[in-house]
């Protein structure tokens, strides 16, 4: 299985100022300096390999939207729809056009504005061949995808896209199978509440849980994710503030920290962590140093267990399973 | 995780050794909520000695904000002696803008 992620900001899309830009090309003149490259491709490979992501790369600013791709006989498996939907979109018409079933499974975390606003963008949805069919734990997710391509919000109502949409509401504790992937749900702690979702088809196992905030007073409820996350090839977590932030300044917005992800993912067993759902008002350098912080968090507190592999998600990151 | 807990000059010192993690956070939380109760009654400032301990998960640093919230400002509460593992976990998780850290359990603020 390899997972794509289209789009991994938190709330708000963002994108680069030229000010960023100009910093990110001035640090890497300077570190090059003195140095000969033969061609671009020399100085790809110098940057990949002597600079850091956030000086040669970004991580994005589209808003929650990832892939689980079983390959190119299966349906196409999205969690929500934020603005990383419409390159997800894009791509998809070109895989659809080399033969792949026109065949979309959402999964749907919650129906906050970050996580729907790519649909109204989501070209398929003009494809009169399409089947898309929208799971969510909310029984209200037609109604959200409706009203936000009402007249008064977008000038394509939704009555007028041409896909077959047809909408599933799922409870927790009910697994279900979907796109040739048994799936199951775990209510989480946000305003108006999310799901997490387990996914496990062809001997792996992913689990997107994200706009999920894990308070102080509730840590015993904590036994129930542990137990969702278990042996999970990769934990796709909320880490949107630093734990100090969570417990304060940002308490009750419903979001989760790095050090709680890597504490769930030690006791769940799982093998592998995904930075995501990052805040907006983070700089690359910003979520840079907080992946790095992440690594030595894991370290730290590893005592004996195998190392739980770490990797910050970007728009436009692969993990293949 | 052991724990000890002594009246000391007009402050309570409270000294977990071990780990706390996701074994030891229920008895951890338990032992420093009752602390903070002594150190309300009496009104004195409730120091937690850090020097014993091996290192912290986010539920320990979780019930040092339960102990915060039962304190509710009566008292301050203080981590003292952080070894170098604790204090990167008290930065990494920015609980060091939290509480006052102090580096000896006789240091003031």
């Amino acid at each position: 299985m390899l997972v794509r992620f289209w789009g991994t900001r938190g709330s708000l899309p963002v994108a680069q100022r030229a000010d960023a830009a100009l910093t990110k090309v001035v640090r890497a003149l300077l570190i090059a300096r003195g140095r000969h490259f033969a061609d671009e491709a020399e100085a790809a490979e110098f940057a990949r390999s002597d600079l850091e992501f956030a000086t040669y790369g970004t991580f994005g600013g589209a808003t929650p939207c990832v892939e689980l791709d079983a390959g190119d006989e299966s349906a196409f498996v999205v969690c929500d729809m934020g603005s990383g939907l419409r390159e997800f979109g894009v791509s998809a018409v070109r895989r659809c056009a080399e033969g792949r079933p026109r065949v979309y499974h959402f999964f749907l975390s919650h129906l906050h504005w970050d996580h729907i606003m790519g649909f109204p963008y989501f070209r398929p949805a003009q494809d009169s061949g399409a089947t898309i069919v929208i799971h969510s734990g909310h029984p209200d997710a037609e109604e959200a995808l409706r009203r936000q391509q009402e007249a008064i919000s977008f000038p394509v109502p939704f009555e007028a896209l041409k896909a077959k949409i047809e909408f599933a509401v799922h409870e927790p504790g009910e697994p279900f199978e979907a796109a040739g992937l048994q799936v199951s749900l775990i209510r989480q702690t946000h305003a108006r509440g999310s799901f997490g979702y387990r996914f496990e088809g062809g001997g792996k196992t992913v689990v997107y849980s994200t706009d999920a905030e894990h308070k102080p007073a509730d840590m015993d409820a904590e036994a129930d994710f542990e137990a969702f996350f278990g042996g999970a090839d990769l934990v796709i977590s909320d880490t949107m503030y630093s734990l100090g932030e969570a417990v304060s300044l940002k308490q009750d917005l419903g979001h989760s920290s790095n050090v709680v992800a890597v504490d769930l993912c030690h006791a769940a067993g799982a093998r592998r962590l995904a930075l995501f759902h990052h805040e907006p008002g983070y700089s690359d350098d910003d979520i840079q140093r907080m992946f790095y912080e992440t690594l030595r968090y894991e370290e730290l507190v590893r005592a004996g267990r195998p190392q739980l592999e770490v990797v910050c998600a970007y728009d436009g990151l692969e993990v293949e399973l | 995780m052991e724990w000890r807990l002594r009246n000391d000059e007009g402050r309570l010192v409270a000294a977990p050794t071990g780990r706390v993690d996701e074994e030891s956070w229920k008895e951890f939380s338990a032992n420093l909520n009752a602390a903070v109760r002594d150190a309300v009654a009496a009104s004195v400032p409730l120091v937690i000695d850090l020097s014993g301990l091996e290192y912290m998960t986010s539920k320990g640093l979780r019930a040092l904000t339960l102990a915060k919230n039962e304190a509710r400002g009566a008292v301050q509460i203080r981590l003292a002696a952080p070894n170098a593992t604790m204090r990167r976990i008290l930065s990494i998780s920015r609980y060091d803008m939290l509480f006052p850290v102090v580096d000896s359990v006789d240091s003031g603020d």
